[in-house]
């Protein structure tokens, strides 16, 4: 093989599961379901499918076409149209680099909480006892077990951004093994990440399968899940709900990154990639209602826990005031009883009133969580219920990791191909370079292993890749539409597959998708505008609860 | 404060005068423990159907009750006797104002995850070597064979690296005549 031929995928099965990892991330499971339930269900649906339609498949599509037809990464692929077009490329290029130095650091939370599952009581499970041997530590009494376990023990976490602590050891250490692992995945370029996405694209939805089965025998899961499904259909007036679904599909997909031109620039020259398009961006959707629906199973099994874990406590709290009988007072009758004795002894009863909690299913399942929060906190809690918790919280985080470093494989991908395309990177052999990017993507990353290492973390998921996406996109689209011509590109597409995009695809890059990014942008702009100051969720360590702050950012 | 239906379920027993009885006659064990083989009165009032009462200790020979702490201190040495006892835990068998010295959390000298941290982290960076190695000997073979085959480089092939390759002229290979 000469230097200067490239690599090609094994098989185009390894392509399409390389993409589907890719895809298929973390977003899918955390973010998904909340939006699921922030906007009415069932219901949600609706705007979902149809801008899969509208924008998501077309980009996609699009985004595969330029990387095959140019065989080249990002940089060199926009080069190639046009001189002036480079910066689209640089411009995913640096996204993509943002991107990687904050991502492996869940990779290296997931670590964390997978090597922790490997113990009789699992350590968010309970509360540790403070050194008198009295009780359980303070902090964590004010708080749930899982939150300090997240909070103090995984991020030992400072009060705001500006006070940035130590590093923590052990999450360096797991950073590092999540960089480790990210090298072995990518050492020898596609030819290793070909053989690797075998197993992190199918083995996530072998775990997620296991939940579901999992997730609706629990007791109480069917309330969540109907609490999900049940469609708020007035929700769709909101044009919120639209423009979330547009975000969510358009991030869920990866687009704007450079990953899937770099990934499609090692195809061969005839590969189907329509075909393809298709069938990754619904495998991603799918996915996401898949995971949405075992979310909520989990969610319902939480809920109902908490709740009738309140109702025994409400029990036992009547029992011991009034000095019933045991087996007076059953879960069942906690109202009835509560009711009784308010009117007959209303003096004893003002006594404990204040100690009365308000026990609510309804409320509980409403405590919509999506995120960090969701993953490493609910769903721990729910995990520390189940019998065998320890396999169960082995094989989530398993699953978890297999996301979150798919994706990761996309990133960075991202990054190396374009560089590799200079004849810089290239006089240098593929390991030394990956090496070098993975040493230092993983030095700057230690700065999110520190005290606030959260918060920066919250800053860049947050604002620092939505708005670059956004625009490069818009760009992409544009240039291929207008700049390009639609015809040319018709024309390249039909000297790959064989055939002309019909109709459909030529309206949606065309119109529809444009159209759609500028809106998006638009009220990305105006959300900006309008919010203010950008703020961030922080762990007050005095009321052990979480507030936002503003950022000095 | 006894919570027996809830410790024992199915086999709870009921609590009459006899379990009463074996009750104060734990406390007085607990008693005598501390005052060296005298043993005290225990008396019993304001039963409740919750099996909630109220308990006080006299001393041996004369009738003055025995100071709270000093309860405290016989009941928090034999807690466990007195527990198993009647067949309870310290959650269900409850002293209002002695809480339970809770055991001591076992903390190996190497932290687990740091065990199952160094398997995988050795696995990882052993398939990184292994991988390396490889790359390299493969490498090292195909210089050996490429210095043998100089002269059946094709001027082609040189071609072919040192220019950049436009797809849109691909075409015009099928008008060039093949050799």
């Amino acid at each position: 093989m000469e230097k200067g031929a490239r690599p090609n995928w094994d098989n185009p099965m390894q392509f399409l599961l390389a993409c589907i990892s890719y895809a298929v991330g973390l977003g899918n499971v955390w973010r998904f379901p909340y939006l699921c339930q922030m906007h009415g269900g069932g219901g949600f649906l609706i705007p979902y499918l149809l801008m899969l339609f509208l924008e998501g498949m077309p980009l996609f599509y699009l985004e595969l076409a330029i990387g095959q037809r140019m065989r080249l990464g990002s940089i060199g692929a926009w080069t190639a149209i046009s001189p002036y077009l480079g910066g689209v490329g640089l411009a995913g290029v640096v996204t993509s680099l943002y991107l990687c130095l904050y991502y492996n650091i869940i990779n290296a939370w997931s670590f964390w909480y997978l090597f922790h599952s490997f113990q009789s009581a699992l350590p968010w499970a309970d509360c540790p006892i403070n050194s008198n041997r009295t009780g359980p530590v303070e902090e964590c009494e004010m708080a749930t077990p899982t939150q300090y376990f997240f909070y103090r023990e995984t991020l030992d976490i400072s009060s705001s951004i500006e006070e940035n602590g130590d590093i923590h050891t052990g999450q360096a250490l797991c950073l590092l093994l999540a960089w480790v692992i990210t090298y072995l995945f990518i050492i020898r370029g596609i030819k290793s990440t070909g053989k690797v996405v075998y197993f992190t694209a199918t083995f996530p939805y072998v775990v997620l399968f296991i939940y579901l089965i999992r997730g609706i025998t629990l007791h109480g899961a069917i309330n969540g899940v109907k609490y999900m499904f049940t469609p708020k259909m007035e929700q769709l007036a909101n044009p919120t709900t639209w423009i979330n679904a547009a975000t969510q599909i358009f991030f869920s997909l990866g687009l704007g990154f450079g990953s899937l031109i770099a990934f499609a620039s090692y195809n061969q020259y005839n590969n189907n990639i329509e075909f393809q398009a298709i069938i990754v961006s619904l495998i991603n959707s799918g996915t996401s209602i898949f995971a949405s629906f075992v979310t909520f199973a989990i969610y319902g099994f939480k809920a109902t826990i908490n709740y009738e874990n309140c109702l025994e406590r409400t029990r036992l709290l009547l029992l011991n005031a009034f000095n019933l009988a045991e087996d007076s007072v059953t879960i069942d009758s906690v109202f009835e009883w509560i009711e009784k004795l308010n009117t007959t002894y209303p003096q004893q009863f003002d006594i404990i009133a204040n100690k009365l909690e308000n026990c609510d299913l309804e409320s509980e399942l409403n405590t919509a969580v999506e995120g960090t929060g969701l993953a490493f906190i609910v769903y721990s809690e729910a995990i520390k219920y189940m019998p065998l918790p320890q396999l169960w919280s082995v094989l989530y985080f398993i699953m978890l990791l297999l996301l979150g470093l798919g994706s990761m494989l996309g990133n960075i991908t991202a990054i190396i191909t374009p560089l590799q395309d200079f004849k810089v990177a290239s006089r240098m052999s593929n390991e030394l370079f990956s090496g070098l990017v993975c040493l230092f993507c993983l030095l700057l990353g230690l700065g999110f292993t520190t005290s606030s290492g959260n918060y920066w973390f919250t800053m860049f998921n947050d604002y620092g890749a939505t708005l670059s996406l956004l625009v490069v996109v818009l760009i992409e689209v544009i240039t291929v539409s207008y700049i390009y011509g639609i015809k040319r590109f018709e024309k390249d597409i039909e000297d790959m597959l064989g055939h002309r995009p019909n109709w459909y695809w030529k309206i949606m890059w065309a119109g529809t998708s444009p159209l759609l990014l500028i809106v998006l942008l638009i009220s990305y702009i105006i959300n900006y505008i309008q919010g203010g100051a950008p703020t961030y969720q922080a762990w007050n360590i005095e009321l052990v609860s979480v507030g936002f702050i503003s950022s000095p950012l | 404060r006894l919570s027996i239906k809830t410790a024992l379920g199915e086999n709870a027993y009921v609590w009459n005068d006899n379990e009463m009885f074996l009750f104060r006659a734990t406390l007085a064990f607990a008693m005598t423990k501390q005052f060296d083989g005298q043993v005290s009165d225990i008396i019993v009032c304001n039963q409740t159907a919750r099996v909630s009462f109220w308990f006080v200790v006299t001393y041996p020979h004369n009738k003055t009750l025995v100071d709270k702490q000093v309860v405290e201190r016989a009941v928090r040495k034999s807690r466990n006797r007195i527990n198993s006892a009647f067949l309870l835990s310290d959650t269900t068998l409850e002293f209002i104002g002695i809480p339970p010295t809770l055991a001591t959390p076992v903390n190996p000298s190497t932290p687990t995850w740091l065990i199952v941290f160094g398997v995988v982290m050795g696995a990882v960076c052993a398939g990184i070597i292994v991988v390396l190695v490889v790359s390299l000997v493969q490498r090292k073979r195909k210089k050996n064979e490429t210095n043998e085959d100089t002269q059946v480089k094709t001027v082609e092939n040189g071609a072919a690296r040192d220019g950049v390759y436009y797809m849109s002229f691909s075409e015009d290979e099928s008008s060039v005549t093949q050799m």
